[in-house]
């Protein structure tokens, strides 16, 4: 089962299909689908080195086969056939100067989440699930890339006036399919620019009519610029209201509301 | 049975082998038609940019004149250019002008080889070509390789403003249009009324939407529509003397607008809208789904904010 909605276009079931529904590569146990150097490092880096970990196609990661315009690769995740609940999802890409693109805590959310994020060069982008007592599940995709998407100026640097429209906030709620998508304009700005120092969302959170928590992500300098995300909701939550707050680097913080 | 030794000199001798390689400097084989009186297309393949068709994939039009051939767009790379200089200087007695429709590289990248004779652009093409030549040069050379070979991308000089041109005889029209892209230069002979549509026109070829606006392409559209053309050479595609580009064109710019309308509307992420593929009825049009996937990233952002009411911001 997948929370992808591709079969709401016409004939978007079979082009998913035909798209290969986001399944990593088949591999071996133990082996990477990729056969790529860089996972080693960032499995002990960023994952804490899990034993008995697994490339799962069951973990779905939908992304461009080439990324068109490196500042922009749009990428969907979906854990929801990995077995276990889910307590994390890590994001990371193989060969970027910048290879932490997100930590995922779906919560009470379902462990579906959309974003888009800049490459640097071609290669893999991966996601690990980390579910209760099963081992680390490992899915991708690989993006070939001209690359230049971490080092570029931020598009908002050529407008004077930026910071006018600066952290402003859309979203929508759509109760039906329980999703949830949610953007906020900021330049993402990842210190690797010439003379533009780091700038860049940390994380974000969705909040039920209560105030508590649902779902909550880490954010790191590879995101987009302007960067929308796309969560799935349970029935019980999709009712709405949802609050989302998110807060940056340099202190600012940014708050909105969605109702069905 | 082979002995560990003969299988180690099997293996070395195996790695001596060359390696199979692009051949460094591939042929362009050229196909013109004479498809109205001394009006010669060159067809381009209808596929994307590959090293299976060197980068030629746009038309290529040739006016016969008493002075040489106007050309209408000078091929994707410095030998394709070359190889299209060859047909004009043996068959049309030379070069008398040349013409860039717009600044897409498969339509200039070719200039070198014209570059003894004028070569006319909008202005704002001229900007446009001067500004991206070296982005647009790196990508092709990463794709086409050995192809691109001696490339160097040579922008054209600003037309001045008039909407008439005449060489050797031969008089043409001259529109300056946009919506495929922000400068959009569309030619008509006014001896056998064809119509040299460029990208604003594609037929049995998805249409590429890197600069596209909609709005102003349809109004383009419905200009040209109106012209009395006895037939049309579109951007990609085959000359037709029926007005199924026309039909084509506006259907695939209706269709993929409601699509991405549809998806944004709907709550899908981008990377879904992508997967799901192109609409079927275009599905099996030239340079699908690629086509489709491209666009889906550059267009995107035109629906998504439409599909997103403001709901806060920084507090």
């Amino acid at each position: 089962m997948t929370l992808f909605l591709c079969h709401m276009l016409d004939n978007g079931a079979a082009g998913l299909a035909a798209y290969g529904g986001g399944a990593a590569p088949l591999a071996g146990k133990g082996e990477d689908p990729f056969d790529s150097g860089m996972w080693d490092l960032h499995r002990a880096e960023y994952l804490g080195d899990p034993a008995g970990w697994q490339a799962d196609r069951g973990m779905r990661v939908l992304a461009p086969r080439a990324a068109e315009d490196p500042a922009h690769v749009p990428v969907i995740v979906d854990a929801t056939d990995v077995q276990g609940r889910v307590q994390r999802i890590v994001v990371t890409i193989d060969y970027s100067p910048l290879p932490l693109v997100l930590v995922f805590h779906p919560g009470r959310a379902q462990p579906v989440l959309g974003f888009g994020v800049k490459y640097e060069i071609a290669g893999p982008i991966r996601a690990t699930a980390l579910a209760d007592g099963v081992p680390a599940r490992m899915g991708g995709a690989f993006v070939d890339a001209m690359g230049g998407g971490c080092t570029a100026p931020a598009a908002a640097h050529a407008r004077p006036d930026w910071q006018e429209d600066f952290g402003q906030m859309r979203g929508r709620l759509w109760p039906a399919t329980g999703r949830l998508r949610v953007s906020i304009r900021h330049p993402m700005d990842t210190g690797l620019a010439d003379g533009i120092p780091a700038h860049h969302l940390t994380g974000l959170r969705l909040l039920d009519g209560q105030g508590d928590l649902i779902a909550s992500v880490d954010l790191h300098e590879p995101i987009e610029e302007n960067p929308a995300l796309t969560f799935a909701l349970p029935p019980d939550l999709a009712a709405g209201p949802v609050r989302i707050e998110a807060r940056d680097t340099n202190g600012y913080r940014f708050a909105g509301e969605v109702t069905a | 049975m082979i002995s560990r030794r003969q299988a180690l000199i099997g293996g070395t001798a195996a790695l001596m082998l060359p390696l199979p390689a692009r051949p460094a400097a591939p042929e362009y084989r050229l196909s013109p038609q004479q498809v109205a009186d001394g009006v010669w297309l060159i067809e381009g393949s209808r596929d994307s940019f590959g090293p299976r068709n060197g980068g030629a994939i746009c038309n290529i039009v040739m006016l016969a004149t008493q002075a040489g051939a106007i050309v209408i767009d000078t091929g994707g790379t410095a030998r394709h250019g070359a190889a299209l200089r060859r047909f004009a200087d043996q068959k049309l007695g030379g070069v008398a002008v040349s013409f860039n429709t717009h600044h897409h590289p498969d339509h200039w990248f070719g200039n070198q080889a014209f570059a003894d004779r004028p070569i006319h652009v909008l202005p704002m093409t001229a900007r446009l070509q001067a500004g991206n030549a070296q982005a647009l040069s790196d990508g092709l050379y990463r794709i086409l390789g050995g192809w691109m070979s001696g490339t160097a991308p040579l922008p054209g000089k600003p037309l001045p403003a008039d909407d008439g041109f005449g060489a050797g005889g031969r008089d043409l029209r001259l529109l300056a249009l946009s919506g495929h892209s922000q400068a959009d230069l569309t030619l008509m002979d006014r001896a056998t009324g064809t119509l040299i549509a460029g990208d604003l026109l594609f037929l049995d070829r998805a249409p590429s939407f890197p600069d596209a606006d909609a709005d102003r392409w349809r109004a383009s559209l419905d200009l040209l529509a109106g012209l009395p053309a006895s037939g049309i050479v579109p951007g990609h595609g085959p000359f037709a003397r029926d007005s199924r580009a026309f039909v084509q064109t506006r259907a695939y710019l209706d269709g993929f607008h409601d699509r991405m309308a549809r998806a944004a509307d709907l709550g899908l992420a981008p990377s879904e809208a992508l997967a799901a593929g192109p609409m079927p009825d275009f599905a099996g049009l030239g340079a699908n789904p690629e086509e489709y996937r491209r666009a889906v990233i550059q267009r995107w952002r035109d629906f998504e904010d439409q599909a997103l009411p403001l709901i806060g911001g920084s507090v």
